[in-house]
């Protein structure tokens, strides 16, 4: 690892903050924990999102469904943010060169973008469809992106440690 | 109904492996090395303690262990302080020139496991 990261990553792993989640003996194993917990509690979440879209699990209206999903993904997605911000500050500059990681946060972007994306165009016609009715192709594409993105996300994020 | 399980294990086998601990994969273990001399820089931080080690012919940096396995190892801060004479038994990284990982190190005669 012999490239040099920009003065911000630089600036961020000397801070303070940074400093103090290296020198704690506890709070940089408790992130990594987590981050770990938060990722099971998030592809829970998704993957039921994620079949329903695809037309699995029509017993329910998919209303209802993804909306209780929903909200643990939210929370899930906001536990990860903040594990995630704590382990990055404390190699920030190592982090912000690795390859893993740079896909990781193109890969994160995209499963974002593709939420965005089906809340905007898809999400009311599905809100709409009554229990065993036939899903959308943009809600079945939506479906497919996310997991095949998320998994992808995590087999990076996994990554990191080994480039 | 075959569609979503299989989704569904594929996930949970591609995130139960998120568990695993981090490899020794950019670290040559066919090839160990025994670095030795007077501890130059300490930092006793996470998530690994690392020295770097005044060796006879180049300065090494050594990572050691998370602070928590070093200190319930009894390699304390105070054992990897700067001046401190000590053999470090690992492989070279084979991406960073001059770091390498400990397996274990030596310190007045006492020998530590990291891992």
């Amino acid at each position: 690892m012999t490239e040099v990261a920009p003065a911000l990553f630089v600036a961020l792993e000397q801070s303070g903050f940074a400093a103090s989640i290296r020198q704690s003996t506890w709070l940089y194993p408790a992130a990594n924990i987590g981050h770990i917990v938060s990722l099971t509690f998030f592809a829970g979440a998704i993957a039921v999102m994620d079949v329903r879209l695809l037309g699995g699990l029509a017993a329910t209206a998919p209303a209802r469904l993804l909306a209780r999903a929903r909200s643990f993904a939210l929370a899930a997605l906001a536990g990860m943010a903040m594990t995630g911000a704590v382990l990055f500050s404390a190699e920030a500059s190592h982090l912000a060169v690795n390859r893993a990681f740079q896909l990781k946060v193109v890969l994160v972007a995209a499963g974002l973008a593709n939420i965005a994306i089906y809340e905007f165009w898809a999400r009311r016609a599905v809100d709409r469809l009554q229990p065993g009715a036939p899903m959308p192709p943009g809600a079945k594409i939506a479906g497919a992106c996310s997991l095949g993105v998320w998994v992808a996300v995590a087999a990076c994020g996994r990554s990191i440690a080994y480039f | 109904m075959m569609k979503p399980i299989l989704f569904v294990s594929a996930f949970a086998l591609l995130t139960s492996a998120a568990v695993a601990h981090h490899g020794w994969g950019s670290y040559g273990a066919h090839n160990p090395i025994t670095v030795a001399g007077p501890i130059a820089t300490s930092k006793f931080e996470n998530p690994h303690a690392t020295i770097t080690v005044q060796a006879s012919d180049k300065i090494w940096t050594v990572t050691l262990a998370p602070t928590s396995r070093m200190n319930s190892r009894g390699a304390t801060e105070k054992v990897v302080a700067i001046g401190q004479n000590v053999s470090a038994y690992g492989y070279p990284s084979t991406v960073q020139k001059d770091e390498m990982r400990a397996e274990r190190i030596t310190v007045d005669g006492k020998t530590y496991e990291m891992r």
